[in-house]
């Protein structure tokens, strides 16, 4: 039997990290090649991490609710002899050493003997053991620097802080003394680099090794990769990876909310809580970052109008029933779809990209449409491929299989990419106008209001008539109002006249 | 509840007001914690009333007239005369003294006392039923609570303490009147320890002992002295003989005792005195009640934060398991009230010294030489030898040795074992180097003053090390 370590596969396009959700195994449990093992939660999607091997689950290296890193060690497998298996994840004999990759396992394990001693006894004063707990440090990992390998606090603090860096990098969140996280172990994707014992949390040098992406993001996030602290070494020079910069960079800001945090941590032990904290990550933060990446980059105008819809109802009761024989619920959004690909086509402008590197504006000749979806994970938006092509029906049928996943976290990271164009049915939950933010690098999202009778005049009487209140959301570097109030205007004409839309 | 029952509320009940009771419950209540302390008894414990005070009044007092009486060769003439009456006075004042000291510490940080016998009835709130007649009961509502009941003297069957002429060593302590004859079955620390206060006071004592020795749990050459200066005492030692049963004679007892081979065994005393070891005191508190597990020997397993297998519920002290010493608890009692409030408080010693006050003292921390082989270490030893020590010679009292055990590479002090006089006192010096992780040559290196018996402690070391001045290295 030999052991197998599976590391978190690259399970979507630019996903860094993912947030363990649940394990669909426990140790023990015997699993063929494909069996799901465990659900991540990345920022794009819930996505089931299948197994590679065939054998028996051995140990689980991250618990529920973790932020893995991809390319770290999460399970490990004990398979029969000859299974060929997976280079790269690939682990010749890691026993009894949980938490540590493959390439790292030996050299932790001498560093855990020359530290202790044939009884498990560790050589350090009360008052430094009495730190190690305080810091959560297993003190039979530090290493000692007074004679024999005897611990001073000095050394505790040290591992701690290398350990606070190191699991940091692992799970891009900062750990805080006191806030009740799991024991810093050394995990580390950091194969055969030498570890020093005093990175500290912010580092000092003149020279940094690191790929182009990693500077790139570095600048990005306004860091300065001199200072970002690591353990790794290339050719002897300090060696960065962009998991680095980016726990660094969250470190830094996190470092004043989580002084306050400790300080109200204290007082809530007196006090029945008053506030609570719920994690900003996974889903909730990437609509965050994207949202501000899009109000904070694209000059947002909204232009506001409303479509009478009498016969687009009619039309959409007498269809209903030929499309409920075919199975499918006929929606107003297929219309609407159907309604803004001819908009779109009319006005191309508004089915664009901005790429400023270039100095171009791209203007797709594809019709990708998302539509936002409100999930209890928070907001989502699955992308309904090559309108253009689509009859109402398959529309309908789509979008109602997409958004179904959406809630149900089971889409995939590719639905919900490459749109176009977005819009947003917050109509749903009532409401008439609203000021969407752009699905950025989209230049344009168009809003829903609820569809209701409200007053209109016609003929200069005011009589009741359904009507579709609509919110168009446009990038004003690239899209003019003009522009946005004719595309409307065309949407509008689709929306009152639906036969419009078999031409 | 029973009708009458007041229910009252804490955040914290400790039970038991002994070493770990009381410490526990004044450090959780410096912690902020509304903190309840109930004993059935005394502050203190066994240990301030009945245990480790009364006992080293009483050995202090009769060696004062033992040394009076033979310090002929230092010119010193003297044949004191002794009042046990007034002894015991003494005795009683220093226990009120410091039984009335804890009510006061407890009292002054704001711990709640009350008096009673508690017993769980959940995991969240236990009675406390008031001794005497018409005292009624109580209810009371815990979030967390701390077991510190204690031991007791284990009862040898046949010689149940009921009896006038059997004792315990809480009879044995109270004694105002010396017997003529004593037989004390045991010759565990207990044992010893009041054999030579009663040898001392005159009595003929007479020791029964199942096993081959005394003290058992020591090493041979610790022992020695203490057994030749009970020999010189007049100490009749008779090994390899259980107690089997006693009758009553006119004016005294019976015993009769039993070897392996069945063979008996009697013996003459006015009164017989029972120390044969203590057990837990847990099930007047019926634990099974809160769910805590109890052993087959009475002991609350607990884990290195002195929690029980029931997560608001602690143990500390004796019923929390060997050894059963008051510093232990006092530590423990620490711990689990420092846990209480949150802090990473955790049992994390790597020794608990514990000393025996015959005479010659024992005293010994860590490991011993056959201990750390079988930890697997290669053991650096070192020895000197009180003869050696100008200041033992100059009190008269030259037996016995101070031992160090160092692991060989970097000669980190693992253990010490110490018979002479005054061991209780010069252990914790190698106490607190086993805990800082001290080196033989961190001990040897420190200054010592002279002319003190805490040289001896560097002399063993600079002896481990093969530098030592005043005696041959070996």
């Amino acid at each position: 039997m030999t052991v197998k370590e599976f590391k978190l596969p690259d399970v979507g396009e630019g996903v860094a990290e993912g947030e363990l959700v649940s394990w669909q195994v426990s140790p023990g449990d015997t699993v063929s090649e494909g069996d799901i093992v465990a659900e991540v939660e990345t920022d794009k999607a819930l996505v089931e991490v299948p197994s590679r091997y065939d054998g028996t689950v051995k140990e689980l290296f991250a618990e529920e609710g973790d932020m893995v890193p991809v390319g770290d060690v999460i399970i490990s497998f004990e398979v029969g002899g000859t299974e060929g298996g997976d280079a790269e994840a690939e682990a010749p004999d890691t026993e009894g050493e949980p938490g540590a990759p493959a390439e790292e396992a030996e050299t932790d394990t001498e560093e855990a003997t020359s530290a202790e001693t044939p009884d498990g006894r560790v050589f350090a004063p009360p008052a430094a053991r009495k730190l190690a707990r305080e810091l959560d440090v297993d003190i039979g990992e530090v290493e000692g620097s007074g004679p024999g390998g005897r611990i001073s606090e000095a050394d505790v603090r040290a591992h701690a802080e290398s350990a606070e860096v190191h699991d940091e990098t692992a799970d891009g969140t900062a750990v805080t003394p006191g806030e009740g996280e799991a024991p810093a172990e050394p995990t580390g994707a950091d194969a055969s680099e030498t570890v020093s014992a005093d990175a500290g949390p912010r580092a000092e040098r003149d020279t940094t090794l690191a790929v182009p992406a990693t500077r790139a993001l570095a600048e990005e996030l306004g860091v300065d990769i001199h200072a970002v602290p690591t353990e790794k070494t290339r050719d002897g020079e300090a060696f960065v990876e962009e998991a680095d910069v980016r726990a660094f960079a969250e470190r830094e800001e996190e470092g004043a909310t989580a002084a306050g945090a400790e300080a109200a941590g204290a007082d809530a032990t007196a006090e029945p809580a008053r506030e609570e904290t719920v994690p900003y990550r996974g889903v909730r933060r990437t609509i965050g970052e994207q949202m501000a990446t899009s109000k904070y980059t694209a000059p947002h105008v909204t232009h506001h109008d409303t479509a009478e819809i009498d016969e687009l109802v009619e039309t959409r009761e007498e269809l209903k029933r030929t499309a409920e024989e075919k199975g499918v619920r006929l929606t107003y959004m297929a219309f609407v779809l159907k309604a803004v690909v001819a908009g779109l086509k009319e006005y191309p402008i508004l089915n664009s990209e901005l790429d400023e590197e270039e100095e171009v504006i791209r203007l797709k000749n594809y019709y990708n449409i998302g539509i936002a979806v409100a999930t209890d994970a928070g907001l989502m938006v699955p992308v309904v491929k090559n309108v253009d092509e689509k009859g109402l029906l398959e529309i309908a049928d789509e979008v109602q299989e997409l958004a179904t996943k959406a809630r149900e976290r089971t889409i995939s990271p590719q639905e919900m990419q490459g749109g176009t164009f977005s819009i947003t049915n917050f109509g749903a939950f009532g409401g008439e106008y609203a000021t969407p933010i752009i699905n950025y690098p989209e230049t344009a999202i168009l809003g829903l209001g609820a569809i209701e009778e409200r007053p209109v005049v016609e003929d200069g009487e005011v009589v009741a008539a359904h009507t579709l209140p609509l919110s168009l959301a446009i990038d004003h570097r690239v899209i003019d109002g003009a522009e946005a109030a004719k595309f409307t205007n065309t949407v509008k004409e689709y929306l009152a006249e639906p036969t419009k839309l078999l031409l | 509840m029973v009708v009458g029952d007041v229910t009252t509320g804490t955040e914290v009940l400790v039970i038991g007001a002994g070493p770990g009771g009381y410490v526990a419950a004044i450090r959780a209540a410096q912690n902020g914690l509304d903190t309840t302390l109930v004993d059935r008894d005394a502050y203190g414990g066994v240990c301030l009333n009945y245990g480790c005070i009364p006992s080293k009044a009483l050995i202090s007092a009769t060696d004062v007239a033992y040394d009076a009486r033979n310090a002929t060769e230092m010119g010193v003439h003297a044949d004191p005369v002794i009042h046990t009456d007034e002894m015991q006075e003494w005795k009683e004042g220093v226990v009120d003294q410091l039984t009335g000291g804890v009510e006061k510490l407890c009292k002054a940080n704001g711990v709640n006392l009350m008096q009673g016998e508690a017993t769980f009835v959940d995991d969240s709130t236990a009675r406390i039923a008031h001794g005497g007649e018409g005292q009624g009961s109580e209810t009371i509502a815990f979030e967390h609570a701390i077991v510190a009941t204690g031991s007791r003297p284990i009862e040898v069957p046949g010689f149940e303490f009921e009896h006038d002429p059997i004792w315990s060593s809480r009879e044995a302590l109270e004694v105002e009147e010396p017997p003529e004859k004593l037989l004390v079955v045991g010759a565990g620390y207990i044992g010893m320890e009041l054999s030579t206060v009663f040898a001392k006071l005159g009595v003929d004592v007479t020791v029964v002992e199942m096993l081959d020795g005394i003290m058992p749990g020591y090493e041979d050459d610790v022992t020695r002295p203490v057994k030749q200066r009970a020999d010189e005492l007049g100490i009749d030692f008779n090994f390899g003989e259980a107690a089997s049963e006693w009758e009553e004679t006119e004016g005294g007892v019976v015993v009769t005792t039993e070897d392996e081979d069945g063979e008996e065994y009697t013996y003459d005393a006015d009164k017989v005195l029972v120390a044969v070891g203590r057990q837990p005191v847990s099930e007047s508190l019926d634990p099974e009640a809160a769910g805590v597990d109890v052993d087959e020997n009475g002991f609350i397993r607990t884990d290195d934060q002195a929690r029980t297998n029931v997560d608001n519920v602690y143990a500390v002290g004796d019923v929390a398991g060997e050894p059963m010493l008051a510093h232990k608890a006092s530590n423990e009692g620490i711990v689990a009230a420092e846990v209480i409030a949150g802090e990473p408080a955790a049992l994390d010693q790597q020794a608990i010294p514990a000393a025996v006050f015959t005479d010659p003292e024992i005293a010994t921390v860590g490991m011993t030489e056959a201990e750390a082989e079988e930890a697997g270490f290669e053991p650096k030893i070192g020895q000197f030898p009180f003869r050696a020590s100008g200041r033992a010679l100059s009190t008269g009292e030259s037996e016995g040795f101070v031992r160090i055990v160092a692991e060989q590479e970097a000669g980190f002090v693992l253990g010490a074992q110490i018979v002479g006089p005054e061991a209780s006192e010069l252990i914790a010096e190698l106490g607190l180097a086993i805990e800082m992780g001290a080196t033989l040559e961190d001990v040897a290196s420190t200054v010592h003053t002279h002319p003190t018996l805490a040289e001896a402690v560097m002399e063993a070391a600079e002896n481990a090390n093969g530098e030592a001045i005043h005696t041959l290295n070996r």
